[in-house]
């Protein structure tokens, strides 16, 4: 396994938004020290205003620093040359209303200079990559629904081939089949090799995808580490099975209780409603496209 | 209150601006040196504010335009006469553009960077590997792109519709002509036909002559073919002789005796002496005047000591130590008396002006010039009618009274420059007014007379037929031009016909340029202008809301405007009308002096701000092309350099303010 360099560093980073007086001031993030490792998919969790945003708008240079600082790829937070490397997910799709997806995205190519046939290629490529339907590409970006607005801007990100990709909140605003492609894709940039951060206050995105994570509350860092180790409830057994008649219930029940186990639970599992709704959607457009 | 003291402001402002172009270099060394790449991205975002501005329907404007140019233009072109009717019409369609896109362009360049911010998409933006600089030139480039699209677009509106007018002019000329010619020919009218009616009919009104105009003075005779010239005041006519004096100086105890001293020379019967209308005026303020009547001597000379002691000489306050000047004042002389001539000292050597300014009080004082002598050869006017000025024709009531002349002298004449035809000759255009007081029913007459102040001997004499503002073609041998200058005076031979003369009524002719090359040019000045508002919009946008930086924007517009206005203000002793606070019984006063200070401190300001601001009064699209005269292209070069240089600093200050600024 090759060694790993960390993507992302941070050492102390603080943001104070300022304010006229001092009771205005809002202190958004405090003493955050945080290291992602390149190739890992790292969540940053909090409740909303806890500050997930503002590190970063940090990260990215959007914003400067009250204290500490941070490193990405190596430069200092907002390198022009370190951006090339970078893809960047707003928290709300922030486009110009007046272009459509092809102008948006190749605006965005030009701004990485690639010429006329690197920016077709990419901008078709990436429009398929975040399932666009072709029928929309042409149209003003003002017109779209949120969720197709919000696959322009995820193309955007991609639209680069970054090394480190910030996401955030990569789901607010999709339905459950897309983020479920959300997640999907997450997975398929982290088998490429790509450095993922997500922020989210939605537990499931982060749950599914992430490697490991911290949890921020009013800007401090409430807890972190790996996520199985973090999820991992040690003292419990759990045990699923098929078939079980009410008789060997009773026994297995027997059998624990007999054995010293305490606080025994049973009952069914459930599906969650999110691949309930996908298998349906799934099954409908299998319909709409018999051909396929 | 001396106002010498402004004058370290200048510098203090080209040194701030020095500082600022400094700092830029320091700072933005790195940014700069990815510009070779960064033009690209640059004009990425260029292309997103074309397109936004397109989706604003920035089409509209020219079309708007067009139909505002059309309606003022039915509206208020009346009969002007030919040259008229083309310079009203070039004046609002290029200063209705001007207008048009300097507000339209201004408030988008206001918004620019305001509205990007308020909807965010600098967030998006600002994540990609773009600089600020790139940035701040996008913006600029962008709308400066779109300024010149519609200025190509109305560039050839204003073409197309000029094309038409003259097509229709120089139709209307070659009917008239004709009808003239059958009605001569048929003995129906008595006089030729016009020949002014058949240049317009062939060369029409759009040309960009550049011909070669000289310099222009009126006097009751002139002749330059003495060193140095003589020229004499000519009694009972309008004209005005200016005596201008820099400054008067006085003591408390004596204003200064005004000597005049003329050599008179009488025609006909003389009734009485001779006699002057003199008049004192200060230059910032011409409310305040004293006038007064002198009779001549028989040597002809007159004194006279005005009777307002301090309202125009400067002196030293002897209890605050401090110099009273009110500033330039100008002597004005009229002769009252028809028939009398008075000559002029030209005054290069002072003590022999025609007016000589006496302080009594000084003469007694070893060391001190006793006298001031006004500005060497003093100005004459003529009557001033409309911008002009108008020459008068003999008179029946004094018979052997030369008429007045106009003097038209071209100095230091390249005759390589000047085309000869195979007879000989060069060409000289009249373009004059006429103005019939009496004799109406007769053609209007001009004599003619050029000579080379070299050999004055070979002079040329013509009697020639005006035509109201058509151009009267003249031919005058080449030999005239081997002198160092050439004189032509011109002088209306008809009693009661004044001519209407400009200093571009004698041009000598040189091969025009192209019109459109000349309207290319004026548009280029225009660019200039709008580019330059464009640059301190977007600038004013980095770190404004987008009401402040319209209003930013707006009061650079207006300083840059009356930047004239207000170093003249500083430099002749602030607002003249003000100049009559009488300090000493106000000067104790602590109200008083509190005022003074806080006006002191304003004009300063105001001054300093302005030396700061790029002055708008140097774009005049219009100057040459309302004139028929090609832009000479140093003109247009220096408008496009002093609009960089204007710019680069403007976008320093931008990049500094946005260098570090947040983005989100
Ligand atoms: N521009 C700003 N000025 C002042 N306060 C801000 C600004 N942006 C965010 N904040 C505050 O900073 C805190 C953190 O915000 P943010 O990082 O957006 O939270 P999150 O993304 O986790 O929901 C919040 O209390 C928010 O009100
Ligand atoms: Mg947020």
């Amino acid at each position: 396994m090759v060694a790993q360099y960390s993507a992302i560093q941070t050492r102390q980073l603080t943001k104070v938004y300022p304010g006229f007086w001092k009771s205005q001031q809002v202190l958004a993030l405090w003493q955050l020290n945080l290291q992602v490792l390149q190739g890992e998919i790292f969540g940053l969790l909090g409740p909303n205003g806890s500050g997930k945003t503002t590190t970063i708008k940090l990260l990215l240079g959007l914003i400067n620093p009250t204290a500490g600082d941070a490193l990405v790829m190596g430069q200092r937070a907002g390198d022009q040359n370190t951006r090339r490397r970078i893809g960047y997910l707003p928290e709300e799709s922030y486009l110009y209303r007046f272009l459509n997806a092809r102008q948006t995205l190749d605006f965005y190519a030009r701004l990485f200079n690639m010429n006329r046939a690197q920016r077709r290629r990419a901008v078709d490529y990436y429009l398929d990559f975040v399932g666009l339907e072709p029928a929309v590409r042409g149209r003003r970006i003002g017109t779209y629904s949120k969720g197709q607005t919000r696959r322009v801007a995820l193309a955007q990100a991609l639209l680069n081939n970054p090394d480190l990709i910030i996401m955030d909140e990569p789901t607010s605003g999709l339905d459950p089949v897309g983020m479920l492609e959300i997640k999907g894709m997450i997975g398929r940039l982290k088998q490429a090799g790509k450095t993922v951060l997500l922020s989210s206050h939605q537990l499931a995105d982060v749950e599914d995808v992430c490697d490991r994570l911290v949890i921020l509350y009013r800007g401090q860092v409430e807890l972190g580490g790996a996520l199985a180790d973090l999820l991992e409830r040690r003292e419990v057994f759990q045990l699923e099975a098929r078939a079980v008649s009410p008789e060997l219930q009773e026994k297995l029940i027997a059998v624990a209780r007999g054995n010293g186990a305490q606080d025994i639970r049973t009952g069914r599992p459930r599906v969650r409603l999110e691949d309930l709704f996908k298998r349906l959607v799934d099954a409908k457009r299998q319909a709409e496209q018999p051909h396929v | 209150m001396p106002h010498a003291s402004l004058s370290y402001v200048p510098v203090i402002a080209d040194v701030l601006i020095g500082l600022l172009v400094l700092a830029f270099a320091l700072l933005a060394f790195r940014d700069v040196a990815r510009l070779r790449t960064g033009f690209s991205r640059a004009w990425a975002v260029g292309r997103i504010t074309l397109a936004e501005a397109w989706n604003a329907r920035i089409w509209a404007v020219p079309l708007l335009w067009f139909l505002i140019c059309l309606i003022l233009t039915f509206a208020l072109v009346r009969s002007y006469g030919p040259g008229g009717e083309v310079r009203v019409d070039l004046t609002i369609f290029l200063r209705a553009q001007e207008i048009l896109l300097l507000v339209y362009l201004g408030v988008l360049a206001c918004l620019a960077l305001p509205r990007e911010r308020e909807r965010r998409t600098l967030i998006t933006t600002g994540s990609k590997p773009i600089t600020r600089l790139e940035l701040l030139l996008g913006k600029v480039m962008g709308l400066s792109a779109a300024a010149l699209l519609m200025i190509l677009v109305m560039m050839g509106a204003t073409w197309g519709f000029m094309k038409v007018v003259d097509a229709r002019i120089r139709h209307d000329a070659w009917v008239l002509y004709h009808l003239q010619k059958k009605n001569y020919d048929k003995m129906v009218r008595h006089l030729p036909p016009q020949a002014g009616l058949l240049y317009l009919a062939r060369h029409g009104v759009l040309r960009a002559q550049n011909n070669i105009t000289g310099r222009l003075r009126i006097a009751g005779y002139i002749n330059y073919a003495v060193n140095p010239p003589i020229r004499a005041l000519k009694g009972g006519s309008a004209e005005t002789l200016y005596f201008e004096f820099p400054s008067l100086p006085a003591t408390l105890r004596a204003p200064p005796l005004f000597v005049f001293h003329f050599g008179v020379r009488s025609f006909g019967k003389r009734r009485g002496p001779a006699r002057i209308h003199v008049t004192l005026v200060q230059r910032s303020n011409p409310m305040n005047t004293e006038e007064k009547s002198l009779t001549l001597n028989a040597q002809g000379s007159a004194v006279w000591q005005p009777k307002k002691r301090f309202a125009f000489f400067s002196y030293v306050n002897p209890m605050t130590g401090r110099i009273y000047n009110p500033g330039p004042v100008v002597v004005k002389v009229a002769s009252m008396t028809a028939g009398d001539y008075l000559f002029i000292a030209n005054g290069r050597k002072p003590q022999d002006a025609s007016c000589l300014a006496w302080n009594m009080d000084r003469t007694r004082t070893p060391g001190h010039t006793n006298f001031v002598a006004p500005k060497p050869d003093p100005i004459i006017t003529g009557f001033k009618s409309n911008g002009k000025q108008e020459v008068v024709g003999p008179s029946y009531r004094h018979p052997g009274i030369p008429p007045e002349v106009a003097s038209f002298e071209f100095r230091h004449l390249k005759r390589r420059q000047i085309p000869i035809n195979k007879n000989g000759d060069f060409t000289v255009h009249l373009l004059v007014g006429v103005d019939k007081q009496m004799n109406e029913a007769l053609p209007a007459k001009a004599q003619l007379l050029a000579y080379d102040v070299d050999n004055p001997q070979g002079r040329q004499r013509q009697v020639l037929r005006i035509d109201d503002k058509h151009i009267t073609v003249v031919k005058l041998p080449a030999s005239l031009l081997d002198g160092s200058s050439l004189v032509i005076n011109l002088s209306s031979m008809i009693p009661g016909h004044w001519l209407k003369i400009t200093p571009a009524s004698v041009a000598i002719v040189r091969p025009p340029s192209p019109f459109i090359l000349n309207l290319a040019k004026s548009e280029l000045v225009v660019l200039c202008e709008v580019t330059l508002l464009i640059v301190i919009g977007v600038t004013a946008g980095t770190c404004l809301g987008w009401p402040v930086a319209l209003l930013t924007t707006m009061v650079c517009y207006i300083l840059g405007n009356i930047v004239a206005f207000v170093g003249k203000l500083s430099r002749q002793g602030g607002f003249g009308l003000l100049n009559y606070v009488q300090e000493n019984r106000l000067k104790g006063v602590w109200y008083y002096q509190i005022g003074s200070l806080i006006s002191a401190v304003m004009v300063k300001m105001l001054n300093m701000l302005v030396h700061l601001l790029p002055d708008f009064t140097r774009f005049d699209p219009l100057y040459f092309i309302v004139r028929s005269v090609n832009m000479p292209w140093t003109v247009a070069a220096t408008d496009v350099f002093w609009t960089l240089a204007c710019v680069l600093p403007t976008l320093a200050l931008g990049y500094l303010l946005l260098r570090k600024q947040e983005l989100a």
